[in-house]
């Protein structure tokens, strides 16, 4: 099957987001479609798969220009697409979840469909370890994602579009989807990955197109890319990269989370007791969902707290039973900002200034909220830049952004972080690196938590490692190993691991 | 296709229509002509001053409820308790006047409207602390304590209240004059219609040039960023619904001094479900609330009339009632569908 796409034009009110876009596709192909955030690299896919209508510009499937006006048509053309937000019903089980989606089989068998094993089969090619009859409320995000890639290809999809895939997965479960996505070009499927991450590109695609801004910027064989290559086309200048820290932690402690016991509906966390000094960037490893949110919201609040507390430069500010107002000395990034941080219904500009609502005068005025929030708009390069717009229609990392001009740009004693960078592109993941770091060389405490090991290694200068709510071990950046992170990370003892070290 | 949008008063028309259409259909369906129908209820709400005046009478319960629905919707309640409220409120401040039946002074007035917003407000913060401490939802909380409000009134009215000079009549004492509300141009209109509009008007001030109403607007966005950014969801979650609940309970009092003039079962006509409608009309909106109180006050004063001079039982009124929400519900959904251009 070949696809082209003519002429691709959508405008979401004053924002163009896609500008005349032309783009082919060929059976057997994966091609990552690459740039920044807000590039109009979802908007084009979605178009192709009938979310979204173009306003101009057409659509030919081998020659034949056809009208894609629904999902429902897209996916009887052959066109299949896994969003970045799953759709699988976390009640049910893997088979349940298959089996509703599939099509050939009756709606009236869809929830006992033990009998049937069709719904099933491809997922035992190319998830043989997922069990078809756990929940899938029980899987982990890379599982889920294959299941949701699994719906996909039982659809008969031909074309099979995957929107930042790998922003989720930890890096095994990354080279996993490579190797998946490898084989269904490989029967003879058309791939497209939308991705802003170069390791994607040159993972698994056999040639990249790039966007920025709206528009197609370049087409080239990934043969032919190098990432310094990419990375202009993508930014369109040189990007910048984060100053790595070099300075030292002070000698003195300023954060001391005491033998911390919590649980909120992420999970719970046990006997955690860190130091952080001034000035130090802790960076915390593991596994998603082995207790890092907990300690994010037991540090913020919002989980509940059961022994121990936070104490930051001598004052309690987190204990049990403790009322909790949000606390200027601590500013957090947290996961899942439209979930943890933002008001969608809000404007930006309220959104910037969450933590200082309580602080407003009784009547606040609104036309000095909205030129302060001009200010942060523009230092942090949100986009779209009017700070009245609501929140809930920025993308994925401009809310990032959001979250990181209104927690960054105080002064505060302990920045937590929890996968600060996640879904952003090279130059606004440098950017709030730059914003994170700036304050442990102000002298704050850092709390990162990350599954990236190569950027804790980099910049983190002490690690320590989550495993089932517990600290599995600490190490300092600077003598730490993968191997001996890994072994931590998924729950072995340091003797069996290491044993070299006392030869 | 071209994508179709209308703008505020075109959606007024059409929604008009929907309902007009809708309420048509109803009055073909029993047999009657539709036309004369819907001028008789236009003539019995406002055709003349009484039925002006009744249809004042009954917007003002219906406004106060709606308000009292409205105001723990901002941070994202839904609850439907209005109605026990003003059972409650009616049921303690009768209490309160019983109580004190030979008193005299200006104060007994203002005291029994006290009593009968604080004994609705800690009903409704009961509701509230469920939701905010357990995590019980407050729609079905708020939906069932309605019954046992209704039914507590129903119990001393038909037992230990009882007025025994009422020869078996199941109601309370005849309120002393010194707790009937002040009323207007020799008819039942009383304070409390002021006293709501103004109310109305205070809490459209509160909730959108305030901090508490910034406060209350980013609880119910998102109240995890809320809690994390400092705000007190749980005190504002219980403060919203008891500050609502004394408006219910407002209405219930005014309405059993002034109208009723005693306590008897069934007072509220209904006055709590309208008032929740009434707040989903309007969408919270504090000030949209008072003309869409009038709009079904007035449709529901319209069935006295339609009983009298159309020979159809009153609950008609409650069908129109009932048809334009529906006719509203269509309207909305149909020009959203036209509007995305799947039209």
């Amino acid at each position: 099957m070949h696809i082209q796409l003519r002429g691709i034009t959508r405008r979401f009110g004053a924002t163009l987001a896609n500008d005349a876009v032309d783009l082919d596709l060929e059976a057997g192909r994966v091609t990552a479609l690459l740039g920044e955030n807000g590039a109009g690299k979802s908007t084009l896919m979605k178009i192709l798969f009938g979310y979204h209508r173009a306003d101009a510009g057409e659509i030919l499937l081998d020659g034949a220009a056809v009208r894609i006006d629904s999902p429902r048509t897209a996916t009887s053309l052959g066109i299949g697409m896994v969003f970045q937000q799953f759709s699988l019903i976390l009640a049910f089980t893997v088979r349940e979840n298959l089996a509703l989606a599939h099509p050939r089989l009756p709606w009236w068998l869809a929830r006992g469909a033990r009998a049937f094993p069709d719904p099933i089969k491809r997922l035992r090619e190319i998830a043989p370890e997922v069990d078809p009859d756990v929940q899938v409320a029980r899987l982990s995000v890379g599982e889920m994602q294959l299941v949701e890639l699994v719906k996909v290809l039982n659809l008969e999809a031909r074309v099979v579009i995957l929107d930042e895939p790998t922003s989720v997965l930890t890096p095994a479960e990354a080279e996993r989807l490579w190797a998946e996505i490898g084989r269904i070009a490989a029967d003879g499927a058309a791939v497209v990955l939308i991705t802003h991450k170069l390791d994607d590109v040159f993972a698994c695609a056999d040639d990249v197109a790039i966007m920025r801004r709206g528009r197609m910027v370049a087409r080239l064989e990934t043969a032919d890319a190098t990432a310094d290559r990419l990375v202009h086309l993508v930014v369109g200048e040189e990007p910048a990269t984060a100053q790595p820290i070099a300075a030292a932690p002070d000698a003195v402690v300023r954060t001391w989370i005491r033998t911390l016991s919590a649980s909120d509906e992420a999970g719970t966390i046990a006997d955690i007791d860190l130091r952080i000094a001034g000035g130090e960037i802790l960076g915390i490893a593991g596994v998603s969902g082995n207790g890092q949110q907990t300690l994010a919201d037991a540090i913020t609040g919002l989980a509940t707290i059961h022994v121990g507390e936070l104490i930051v430069d001598g004052r309690t500010l987190q204990a049990p039973r403790a009322e909790t107002p949000a606390q200027p000395s601590v500013a957090c990034l947290p996961e899942q900002p439209l979930r943890n941080a933002i008001a969608p219904d809000l404007s930006v500009a309220v959104n910037l200034m969450l933590k200082r609502v309580r602080d407003l005068p009784f009547l606040p005025d609104r036309s000095r909220m909205l030129a302060d929030a001009s200010a942060l708009v523009k230092a942090f390069d949100i986009r779209p830049t009017n700070p009245a717009v609501l929140a809930g229609s920025l993308s994925g990392g401009n809310l990032q952004k959001l979250v990181a001009a209104r927690e960054l740009s105080g002064s505060p004693a302990l920045v937590v972080a929890c996968y600060p960078t996640m879904g952003l592109d090279v130059a606004a993941a440098a950017a709030v690196y730059d914003a994170l770091f700036a304050h442990a060389r102000r002298g704050a405490c850092v709390l990162w938590i990350s599954e990236d090991l190569d950027d804790l290694l980099h910049y983190a200068h002490r690690i320590a490692v989550l495993y089932r709510g517990r600290v599995a071990g600490v190490v300092s950046a600077a003598t730490a190993t993968r191997r001996q992170l890994g072994a931590w990370m998924v729950g072995h003892a340091e003797a069996e691991t290491v044993p070299a070290v006392h030869a | 296709m071209r994508s179709f949008i209308l703008t505020g008063p075109g959606r007024l028309v059409v929604t008009i229509l929907a309902v007009l259409l809708l309420t048509s259909g109803f009055f073909i369906a029993i047999g009657r002509d539709p036309f004369s129908l819907l001028w008789l209820i236009a003539r019995s709400a406002v055709g003349d001053g009484y039925a002006l005046t009744e249809t004042l009478v009954r917007t003002t319960p219906i406004l106060l409820c709606a308000l009292a629905t409205a105001l723990p919707a901002r941070i994202g309640l839904i609850t439907v308790g209005a109605e026990g409220q003003l059972y409650f409120g009616a049921l303690i401040g009768t209490g309160f006047v019983l109580a004190n039946l030979n008193g005299t002074g200006p104060w007994l007035f203002f005291a029994m409207l006290a009593a009968a917003m604080l004994a609705a407000g800690a009903w409704a913060a009961g509701a509230a602390l469920l939701k905010s401490h357990l995590g019980v939802n407050e729609t079905i909380v708020t939906l069932l304590t309605n019954y046992v409000a209704a039914l507590l009134v129903t119990w001393v009215v038909y037992g230990s209240w009882k007025n025994p000079a009422s020869q078996g009549w199941p109601a309370t004492a005849e309120f002393p004059a010194a707790f009937k509300p002040f009323t207007f141009f020799d008819s039942r209109v009383h304070v409390g219609l002021w006293i709501a509009v103004a109310l109305a008007l205070m809490l459209h001030v509160l909730l959108t040039r305030t901090r508490w109403g910034l406060t209350l607007d980013i609880l119910r966005s998102n109240p995890r960023a809320g809690i994390a950014a400092g705000l007190r969801w749980r005190r504002n979650v219980v403060l919203t619904m008891a500050l609502g609940g004394m408006l219910a309970g407002l209405a219930g009092i005014l309405e059993t001094a002034s109208i009723q003039g005693r306590l008897q079962a069934n007072i509220s006509a209904g006055a709590g479900f309208s008032g929740f409608l009434v707040a989903w009309l309007a969408r919270n909106h504090c000030l949209r609330i008072v003309p869409m109180s009038l709009l079904v006050g007035a449709l529901l004063a319209s069935g006295d009339g339609l009983q009298m001079l159309a020979n159809l039982p009153s609950s008609i009124s409650l069908v129109v009632q009932g048809l334009l929400f529906v006719g509203v519900l269509l309207a909305g959904g149909g020009l959203r569908r036209l509007e995305r251009g799947h039209g």
